[in-house]
Order: structure tokens, then C-alpha cells, then sequence
């Protein structure tokens, strides 16, 4: 019993991690149509910038993440504005086209210039843990979920309590009547976009605390991503919770009760029948192509 | 009985119906025009009898058969074509080779058969100066020629037009009037749907009214233009009395 | 008359005196293009792009593998059966993915690859049976020469093109371009889209279990990572996309050029490859999305029907 809800637990916590930087990848289909499948090396890219700063200068991870925010908003904006813009009214195969071609850009970049080599951020608490009725729970993963939930919580009082949020939501339902009321779209695609790339980036500073960061982490992120936001719904934001949610839970069970390997074939296989069965997600809220 | 049937037709999209119950008819060689304000389920009852939609109730009977819920290409092959509201030609191919897929697949002609055929449809509704040109460069109107050459092509008994003369001007009109005649007096059936009443006042022999998804007049044009359900339904509509 | 020089050409190649390194050269084209020519025949033709192609080539490779090592089976036989063997799979993924739109059917099958490459990882634990040595690899019986390989793949180029080059002027091949251009549009004019589009898949998917039977051979020892590698599907879709998808020719033109290119970097610069291949797929797709051919065959059809008024 104690295993199963230790295992139950660990799969919540996991689950919220997903959920948050899958929120990102979901903001931005929503609101473009555009298919992101270089989501993970966001999360990379800011797992990185927290490795390096807290190994250079000694900065504690969790105070990076304003780093994060700034940088990866920037590079998403710029990404955003120059590149895939272009293509924001083409279906969707062809962002995703695209975007893959950027991701083996940067993925590789980072490989070359970074090495293959595997990298930790240990800090003096890393090894601490809290004792829950028996549960273990490590310091560094519970601040973390408390962050991810922050973070998804944060995004949702953006989009509907401010007026660049108010201005994201009309782009996304209603580009040309968004465009008469005087938004301007290309703006706000690319804000979206740094708003996707932002909390992608804080996600991937929070996940270098306790998951191994090397250039070729991004791409099992996209994929869970994908699988989260198709269970949630793509496009559906708090989709993004329960499918990151049931997700983490599914593959803590997978790997307790089965094998860790089969946890990752569970993974796509929960993908591939979501997909084929029922693509608007569980509650059925998602945007179907 | 007549060639092609709906029995109690209905079709839910979430909790609303947008088609009611609806009974029609059709003869053969006959002209029948639906009319109904928009969103009225003229262009859903199509998919319906199309069979893009499988109806929640009700059935479609095509020269006596069960068609409904039998996939389009299967209906097509049976004798249904329908135009589309949005033209969507093959733009990439030619305008001849457009008409020829109908032939091809939907009649199941060999390559010399259905490029004979193709051809001569496109005499027929006056596209064959344009055989060569891609599809996709050629004019809206040339395109809803297009589009009816291609559901000819297929070797439909039965031809559902859903706005095919939308955006036409008065001659162009005119002149799609004269092949709709035509078409019909070498043994086609027609099923009209307009909302440009001269038009299908004009050339309907009969015509049924919907209204919010259910049938709620039939008869003669001038039965249905004098019909007080049927006025009281376009009341505050836009309608092109022209 | 150019194509029949060029054929006869290459089939007295390897009697000319060419270093090993050319002939094995030469031959890794000959492969490539067959598997991005067979790729192409429902991507490119159909737009639906495949992501998960290498599942199939992985299949077929470790099947001709058991064969060969543990069932002493001819070579021809086993890839005939790896090529059965992947069509007959590709009948059950495709009837449902193929019903999903462009985008969501590029992530399920990438999901359906991945997802393969894992059940092989995890086959001998799961099913208690094990044919592997060390990381889940298999080692089949040593092979002839590259000369051998040379005309296997030169074989196989040959008839994946033309069966692409038939087909395009076939009536099948009039329902793909149809799905590719107005699929809705196709099945109200009598095309059986489904039933086509899953066709082209197991034609497909046949060749790529063909392909993967022949290269596992070649290589003599696999393990999934090498098989059922995602770059492998990527070189398919880039060497389309620069080649000109959906044209017949476009897999040999773009397969020519980037295997020739991958051959200079990557012993040297191993990861430059990966990242001109992602430049390469940012500039077609923003710049030249028809490829190469695309772009020739389109001024070509423009000039052809310049309005008669």
C-alpha cells in the first residue's frame, strides 16, 4: 500500500513538472496553429542557462529563473517574429515540418558546442527529503511542483486577467475580427510565442535540480509534451494539468509495478491510442486540426 | 417511389438538430430546389444524404437501397455527386484531368474512356478552351463549372448542388440556368439549393422550404412563394428577390 | 537514350577499378534513394507526411537479422518476408492514423516508431525470450562483398522508382495526387480515400522492411538504436523535401546529394551534418517548399499553360 502511494506520489509530482512545461507547447498551437517540435530544447536551453550559471557563478538554480524568463522569452520572440511567422497561416504539417528542422539545429548546436557529456546541478539541499507519512519526498521536487503549479496558475490569470492576455485569447479564437479591433496579430503571435518559450524555459531550470541535462534532453520532452497536451486537449490550457497529471501517474505506476523501460513504450503507445480514439483530449476540449 | 428518398431525417450536432425529421422526394428528371434561411440545414442535409454525415435518425434510400451511413466515395459510385459550397478543384492538376478523376472513379472508366468522356463534358459546359490550364489559376466561375463537370463526370444520376452559383453575376447565371436545363434533359436529377430565389424559383419544378432543420412547406414555386410559413421565415432574411 | 547510358554506366561500375570506398559509396545511394523514393510514394504523393517511417525499416531489419542468424534462412528469402512482414504491420497502424488529419497523423506514426523501438528494447524482458547479445543487438552471418550490396541496392533503386514513376501516371496514382489536393473533394468524386492512402502505406512500408532486411546485412549487427534511429526517417524527409516531394525524380536528386554530403562531414564533423540538414529543412520549407524538381516541373507547367485568351 505504501508503495503504491508513494508511487501514486511520485507520479503526481511528475505530473505537475509535465504539466508545466507542456502549457507552453498547447499556449502556442492554440493561438497559431503552429506545432512547436523544438518545445523540448526550450526546456533544454534553460536547463542549460541555470547549469551554467550555477556552475560558473554559483547562483542558486531557483534564482535563475528570472534569467530564464527574460532569455527564453527573448530568443521565442525573435524566433517567432523571423521564422515561423511565415508559415503561421499554412497548416500545421508545415510548422511542424519546420519546426523539426530547427530543433535538429539547435539540438546538435548544443551538441557540438557542448558535448554529449551528462550534467547535474547538485546543490547543498539536493539530497533532502521530506518524510510524509512514511513517503519519501525530496525538498527539491516538491519546490519544483510548487513552482510548476505556480507557473500554470500564473498563465492562466495572464491570459485572463490582462489585456495583452485578453488580446492572446481574441488572436486565438478570431484572428480577423481580433485584427479589427486593432491587435496586431504579428505581435501578438510573437509575444505568445516568448510567453510559450518563458515558462518552457523556467520548467527546463526547475527540471535541471534533479533531472541529468545533456543537448539531446529536448526531443523525449516534446514527445511528452505532446502526449500531455493531446490528453489534456491541445490548445486547452488547464488540459495541460490533467493530462500531465494522469501521464506522470501512468508512467510512476509503469515503472513501480512493471519496468522502467516499458514506462517510456507506455508513453507513446498512450499517444498513439489517444490520437486514433479520441484526438480532442479526455474532456474533449481540444482544437482538432 | 421515387429515385432518391429521405425518410425522417435527422441530425444532431451536440443538442441541436440541424436537420429535423425531414421526408423529401426526388423523380427522376426532375428539378428540385431547397430554400430555407441560412443555417437553416439545406447544406447539412446534403452531407447527410452525401453520406459525410450518417444520420442519428432516419434513412436514405437511393432507387430503393439503404444509402445512409455508406461512405461518400460508395454513394458517388451508387449515383449521388454533390458540388461543394467552397469550390475545392484538384488545383494542381489540370482542369481535364480534374473531370477525369470523376470519370475514373467514380464510374470506374478505363483512361481512354474516361478521357473521352471528360472531354466531352467539358464541351459541354463550355470549358473545353481550358482543358490544359491548371485548375487552380482558372476564375471562380470557371471553377463551379469545374466543379459540376467533375460530379457529371462521375456518372451521378442524382447532382446536388449546394450554392453553385454563388457570386455569379446575371449573365453568368443565366448562362449555368441553360446547362442545368440541359444536363437535365439528358435524364439527370437535380437537387438546387440557391439563395437567389429568381434562380431557383426559375428552374425548380418543385421546391421544399426548410426552416431552423425541419421541412416546413413543399410545392410548385408559386405554391411556396405564396406560402405564409414561408414568408414569415424570411422576414428581417436578405433576401434577393431580383 | 542519357538514361540508358547512365544505366549501363553504373552496372560496370564496379568493374572499373574504383576503390572499395567509391563502389560503397554508390551503393549507400542506391539505398537511400530507395528508401526516400519508397517514402515518398505516400508522403509525397498523398501529403501525409510519414514521421515514422524508420519503424518499418527497423522491423525489417531485425527480422531479416532472426532469420538469417538464428533460422539460417537464404538472404532473398529473409527480405522478402521482412518486406511481408512490415506491409502486414503497416495494415493495422495505418487503417486508424491514416483517418487523422496531416499534422496528427506525422505524430502518431513518430509515436508509433518510437513506441516500436521500445517494445524491441524491451522485447526479452517482457517475453522472456532472448535472441539478443548485449544491448538487445543481433549479429547475422558475415556477407558478400560491397560489390554485391552495390547491385542489391542498385536493384532495389530501379524498381522503387519505377514503380513511383508507374504509379504517377497510373489511375491510382491520379486518387493519391487527388487526397494531396482536395481530399474531401476526391472521396465525393468516387475516390476509396482511405483504402488508397493505406495502400500507398503498406507499398510503402514493404520496401522500407525490404531496405532494412538488405542494410542489416550489410552492417552485420544491429541493435535498436541503429535501426530504428529518428535521423534516418529525417534523411527520407529532407532528402524529399530538397529532391522535390512528390515528384518521382526528386528522391534520387535530393538522396544523390545528401548522402554525398554526409559522407564528407561526418566522420569529421559528425554533428555539422545534423545541423545542415535542419538549415536545409528551414530554407526549403520557407524558400523552395516544391524542392528542386518541384521547382523545375512548375516553370515548366506555367510555360505550358500561359492563358489562351
Amino acid at each position: 500500500m505504501l508503495l503504491f502511494l508513494q508511487s501514486l506520489l511520485n507520479g503526481i509530482l511528475l505530473g505537475g513538472i509535465y504539466a508545466s512545461y507542456s502549457a507552453g507547447f498547447s499556449l502556442i498551437f492554440g493561438v497559431m496553429g503552429v506545432i512547436n517540435l523544438f518545445h523540448g530544447e526550450m526546456v533544454m536551453l534553460g536547463a542549460f542557462l541555470t547549469y551554467w550559471v550555477f556552475t560558473l557563478f554559483h547562483i542558486d538554480p531557483f534564482l535563475t529563473i528570472p534569467l530564464s524568463i527574460v532569455s527564453l522569452f527573448i530568443f521565442g520572440y525573435l524566433v517567432q517574429r523571423f521564422v515561423i511567422n511565415r508559415v503561421v497561416e499554412e497548416p500545421p504539417m508545415i510548422s511542424y515540418i519546420l519546426t523539426f528542422g530547427i530543433h535538429l539545429i539547435i539540438a546538435y548546436t548544443a551538441l557540438w558546442v557542448w558535448t554529449a557529456d551528462f550534467r547535474t546541478v547538485t546543490t547543498s539541499y539536493s539530497g533532502f527529503n521530506a518524510n510524509i507519512g512514511g513517503m519519501i519526498v525530496p525538498y527539491a521536487r516538491l519546490a519544483t511542483f510548487g513552482l510548476a503549479l505556480f507557473v500554470v496558475v500564473g498563465l492562466y490569470i495572464l491570459l485572463y486577467k490582462s489585456e495583452v492576455g485578453r488580446a492572446i485569447q481574441a488572436t486565438a479564437q478570431d484572428k480577423e475580427v481580433a485584427r479589427l479591433m486593432g491587435v496586431n496579430i504579428n505581435r501578438i503571435y510573437a509575444i505568445t510565442f516568448g510567453v510559450g518559450a518563458a515558462i518552457t524555459g523556467i520548467a527546463g531550470s526547475l527540471i535541471s535540480t534533479y533531472f541529468i541535462v545533456f543537448p539531446q534532453m529536448g526531443l523525449p520532452y516534446t514527445i511528452i509534451a505532446f502526449c500531455v497536451v493531446v490528453l489534456g486537449g491541445m490548445g486547452y490550457i488547464p488540459g495541460a494539468l490533467w493530462g500531465g497529471l494522469i501521464l506522470g501517474v501512468v508512467q510512476s505506476l509503469t515503472a513501480t509495478y512493471l519496468n522502467a523501460g516499458l514506462s517510456g513504450a507506455f508513453t507513446f503507445i498512450l499517444l498513439f491510442i489517444m490520437l486514433v480514439v479520441r484526438p480532442a483530449g479526455i474532456l474533449g476540449k481540444g482544437v482538432v486540426e | 417511389m421515387g429515385l432518391l428518398e429521405g425518410r425522417n431525417l435527422t441530425k444532431y450536432f451536440g443538442a441541436l438538430a440541424a436537420v429535423n425529421s425531414v421526408d423529401f422526394s426526388v423523380e427522376k428528371g426532375e428539378i428540385l430546389g431547397m430554400i430555407g434561411p441560412n443555417g437553416a440545414g439545406k447544406s447539412t442535409l446534403f452531407n447527410v444524404i452525401m453520406g459525410v454525415y450518417k444520420p442519428d435518425r432516419g434513412e436514405v434510400v437511393l432507387k430503393g437501397k439503404t444509402v445512409s451511413g455508406l461512405k461518400p466515395h460508395k454513394i458517388c459510385r451508387m449515383g449521388i455527386a454533390k458540388t461543394s459550397q467552397i469550390v475545392q478543384p484538384f488545383a494542381q492538376m489540370s482542369v481535364l484531368e480534374n473531370v477525369l478523376v470523376g470519370g475514373l472513379y467514380g464510374r470506374n472508366l478505363s483512361f481512354t474512356n474516361a478521357t473521352r468522356e471528360a472531354e466531352e463534358i467539358l464541351e459541354l459546359v463550355d470549358l473545353g478552351g481550358l482543358k490544359e490550364m491548371a485548375s487552380g489559376s482558372i476564375t471562380v466561375p470557371h471553377r463551379r463549372r469545374l466543379e459540376l463537370a467533375r460530379a457529371i463526370a462521375t456518372g451521378a444520376d442524382i447532382i446536388l448542388l449546394d450554392e453553385n452559383m454563388a457570386g455569379l453575376n446575371p449573365t453568368e447565371i443565366e448562362e449555368v440556368l441553360k446547362l442545368l436545363r440541359k444536363i437535365r434533359n439528358q435524364g439527370k436529377t437535380l437537387i438546387v439549393v440557391e439563395h437567389i430565389m429568381r434562380v431557383v424559383m426559375g428552374i425548380s419544378d418543385r421546391i421544399i422550404v426548410l426552416n431552423y432543420g425541419e421541412k416546413i412547406a413543399e410545392g410548385t414555386p408559386s405554391e411556396v412563394a405564396n406560402d405564409e410559413k414561408v414568408i414569415q421565415a424570411y422576414l428581417g432574411e436578405k433576401v434577393c428577390f431580383v | 537514350m542519357v538514361v540508358i547510358l547512365i544505366t549501363v554506366g553504373l552496372l560496370i561500375v564496379p568493374f572499373g577499378g574504383f576503390s572499395e570506398y567509391f563502389i560503397r559509396l554508390l551503393a549507400m545511394i542506391f539505398l537511400w534513394i530507395g528508401k526516400t523514393g519508397c517514402w515518398n510514394i505516400l508522403s509525397g504523393f498523398t501529403g501525409y507526411i510519414d514521421f515514422g517511417a524508420v519503424g518499418y525499416y527497423g522491423v525489417g531489419s531485425y527480422v531479416t537479422a532472426l532469420l538469417m542468424s538464428k533460422g539460417h534462412a537464404p538472404f532473398l528469402l529473409s527480405i522478402l518476408v521482412s518486406g511481408l512482414v512490415s506491409a502486414l504491420i503497416a495494415l493495422p497502424v495505418g487503417l486508424p492514423t491514416l483517418r487523422l488529419r496531416g499534422a496528427y497523423f506525422g505524430i502518431a506514426t513518430l509515436a508509433f516508431a518510437e513506441g516500436m523501438k521500445q517494445i524491441i528494447l524491451e522485447f526479452d524482458k517482457t517475453a522472456g525470450v532472448n535472441f539478443f547479445e548485449g544491448p538487445h543487438g543481433i549479429t547475422l552471418p558475415i556477407g558478400p562483398k560491397n560489390e554485391f550490396f552495390y547491385y542489391i541496392g542498385f536493384g532495389i533503386m530501379i524498381i522503387v522508382i519505377g514503380i513511383a514513376y508507374w504509379i504517377r501516371r497510373s489511375k491510382f496514382g491520379y486518387a493519391l495526387r487527388a487526397i494531396h489536393e482536395a481530399e474531401h473533394a476526391a472521396e465525393l468524386s468516387g475516390v476509396d480515400t482511405l483504402r488508397t492512402k493505406v495502400k500507398a502505406y503498406m507499398i510503402s512500408a514493404f520496401f522500407l522492411g525490404l531496405i532494412g532486411g538488405v542494410e542489416a546485412y550489410w552492417l552485420t549487427y544491429i541493435t535498436p538504436h541503429m535501426v530504428f534511429d529518428l535521423l534516418i526517417t529525417i534523411q527520407m524527409v529532407v532528402m524529399s523535401l530538397l529532391g522535390g516531394i512528390g515528384t518521382v525524380f526528386g528522391p534520387v536528386v535530393g538522396a544523390s546529394f545528401l548522402t554525398i554530403v554526409y559522407e564528407l562531414l561526418h566522420r569529421d564533423f559528425p554533428y555539422t551534418y545534423t545541423i545542415i540538414v535542419g538549415f536545409i529543412i528551414v530554407v526549403v520549407v520557407l524558400l523552395m517548399p516544391k524542392g528542386i524538381m518541384g521547382t523545375l516541373q512548375t516553370k515548366r507547367v506555367i510555360q505550358k499553360t500561359r492563358p489562351v485568351q
